[in-house]
């Protein structure tokens, strides 16, 4: 699914935010990406969306070579990905219902198909009853779970996930994660950068420790039964 | 591009607009004027252009004799006139028919100037001619007046290049006032829709890590433009026809000159309007979009 081959890369201020990084992710894998802060974590999942284009190395994302794509092919790709943020970025004048349906919107979805699928990701989010309240009428772990469905609503093949559950409750912390965990149990892939160690400990998943650009740790395929 | 995106952007276009409305109605403001400006230069031109085609399709030289020279004297200049080389025509205006023509064009159905007719009549006898080639025109001139008998000449060439020297004038004044409130124009929607951008831009953000093409993201602040340029042209056009009308009522007093009527014009300034503006606009969108877009960051670096 994600293949990183010799990937280096340098910001143009000089720093050198990733060094010669070799990663293999299957389809279907559930990886944890940990390592402390500056470590290269964020640039890591920028290169994959292709916000930033490596320095150096090749990256493969299912049978594409994203570091060959042309600028308007981008958008293509990014539609096979769903993205998570740790602050939510929820449109603040739109209602939940539709902060869902903008994703589909833009990516010129026809309406009897939003319609159809917004209710459906509400719903396995647990959020059908707040579908017209406002994200600021929601908790932080509601707001999220109007990210994740977000993230979802246009059937990615890959999720990514920065930091998803730094702005929500410990306790709430589980069940995004848990969300994330049956998501990928229907085969999506997720990507899941964290700072919480708990959460690491109690999903038994792959584990890619990253620390000063390099990869310091990686415990390998994890299978799930 | 599938119907229903259509429909969101126009609407999205339509939203800008309206959750930005200062800007948007000053936007409107200047572009109006602009247009204006330039429907009024244009019409202004376009006038004076028939009021010189009048002045040049009447006779546009008179000779006139020397007050109370006989008959025969009168004609005597006349064949002087005709031998002149460059003279293609040559009419006769007795004096009888000077005072008719005064009469009528007084609209007195002959009162005061009756008693005028015959041996009473104080107007000189006089000709209206024509030159083959204007380029001898001063030679020519000379020539009549060196005739016997001939009093002076009056010159509607005159009245025209006055004319001519006015609207030259008025073609400079306003093209640099149109000019400079192009710029003010295409500067205020430039701002305006940069207003708009800037106040989405976490959704722009967004659409970019969702996958929105750069055109999916452009088009509505694109039609944010057009929609300002169309309602600043509809407003522009209906103003200068209504106002055009109330010019030409107030001016219609005035016999020697009649103003252009607007009929054969009304639906092509509309829509030289509505296209001017609606570019305007458009070109206002690109300008405040210029390089904002440029980069492939979605939301994970953008705001
Ligand atoms: N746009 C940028 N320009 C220059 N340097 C950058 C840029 N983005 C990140 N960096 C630098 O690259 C390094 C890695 O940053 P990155 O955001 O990937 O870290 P991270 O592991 O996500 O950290 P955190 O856990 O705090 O989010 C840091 O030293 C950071 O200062
Ligand atoms: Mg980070």
């Amino acid at each position: 699914m994600i293949t990183f081959q010799n990937v280096s890369k340098m910001y143009p201020n000089g720093t050198h935010a990733l060094n010669h990084v070799n990663l293999h992710i299957d389809r279907g894998e559930f990886v944890f990406i940990v390592g402390s802060s500056g470590a290269g974590k964020s640039t890591f999942l920028k290169l994959i969306m292709c916000e930033e284009r490596p320095s150096e190395g090749t990256i493969l994302i299912g049978d594409t070579v994203v570091t060959d794509l042309k600028r308007r092919q981008i958008p293509y790709l990014r539609r096979t990905m769903g993205i998570v943020f740790q602050d939510f970025r929820l449109i603040d004048n739109m209602s939940v219902y539709e902060n869902v349906a903008f994703a589909m919107h833009v990516v010129g979805a026809s309406n009897k198909e939003i319609r159809r699928r917004v209710p459906y990701f509400l719903g396995l989010v647990d959020l059908q009853d707040k579908a017209q309240c406002k994200p600021a009428e929601l908790s932080g772990g509601e707001q999220q779970r109007v990210g994740l469905a977000r993230a979802l609503v246009n059937n990615p093949k890959l999720i990514i996930a920065d930091e998803p559950t730094g702005n929500v409750d410990p306790a709430l912390s589980f069940e995004i994660v848990d969300l994330l965990s049956e998501i990928n149990r229907h085969g999506t892939t997720v990507l899941m950068v964290t700072h919480e160690h708990s959460l690491v400990k109690h999903f038994h998943r792959r584990i890619v420790e990253i620390h000063g650009g390099r990869i310091v740790a990686d415990t390998g395929k994890v299978e799930v039964r | 591009m599938k119907l229903s995106s259509l429909g969101y952007l126009l609407k999205e276009g339509a939203k800008n607009i309206w959750s930005n409305r200062t800007m948007s109605f000053a936007s409107v403001g200047v572009l109006v004027s602009c247009l204006l400006l330039t429907g009024a230069a244009v019409l202004f031109s376009m006038n004076i252009d028939s009021a010189m085609q009048s002045v040049e399709g009447s006779n546009s030289i008179t000779v006139y004799c020397t007050q109370g020279l006989p008959t025969l004297k009168a004609v005597q200049v006349g064949e002087a006139i005709k031998n002149i080389d460059n003279i293609s025509e040559c009419e006769l205006v007795p004096k009888d028919q000077a005072v008719e023509e005064m009469l009528e064009m007084l609209g007195d159905n002959g009162t005061v100037l009756e008693g005028l007719m015959g041996e009473d009549n104080f107007l000189p006898d006089s000709y209206r001619i024509s030159m083959a080639d204007l380029a001898l025109y001063d030679e020519t001139v000379a020539q009549i007046t060196a005739i016997d008998g001939v009093e002076k000449i009056i010159d509607y060439s005159d009245i025209a290049e006055q004319l001519t020297q006015l609207d030259d004038m008025v073609t400079t004044v306003c093209f640099w006032i149109i000019l400079l409130l192009g710029i003010v124009s295409l500067f205020i929607i430039a701002n305006t829709i940069r207003v708009a951008l800037f106040s989405r831009r976490l959704e722009i953000s967004i659409m970019k890590s969702v996958g929105a093409t750069n055109w999916f993201v452009r088009v509505p602040f694109l039609v944010e433009g057009m929609i300002i340029g169309l309602v600043s042209g509809g407003l522009a056009s209906l103003i200068l026809n209504v106002a055009y009308d109330n010019v030409i009522s107030s001016l219609s007093i005035l016999s020697f000159f009649t103003p252009l009527p607007l009929d054969p014009y009304r639906l092509r300034i509309v829509l030289t309007f509505l296209l001017a503006g609606a570019a305007f606009g458009v070109l206002g969108g690109f300008i405040s979009l210029g390089r904002y877009l440029r980069k492939d960051v979605g939301a994970f670096t953008a705001p």
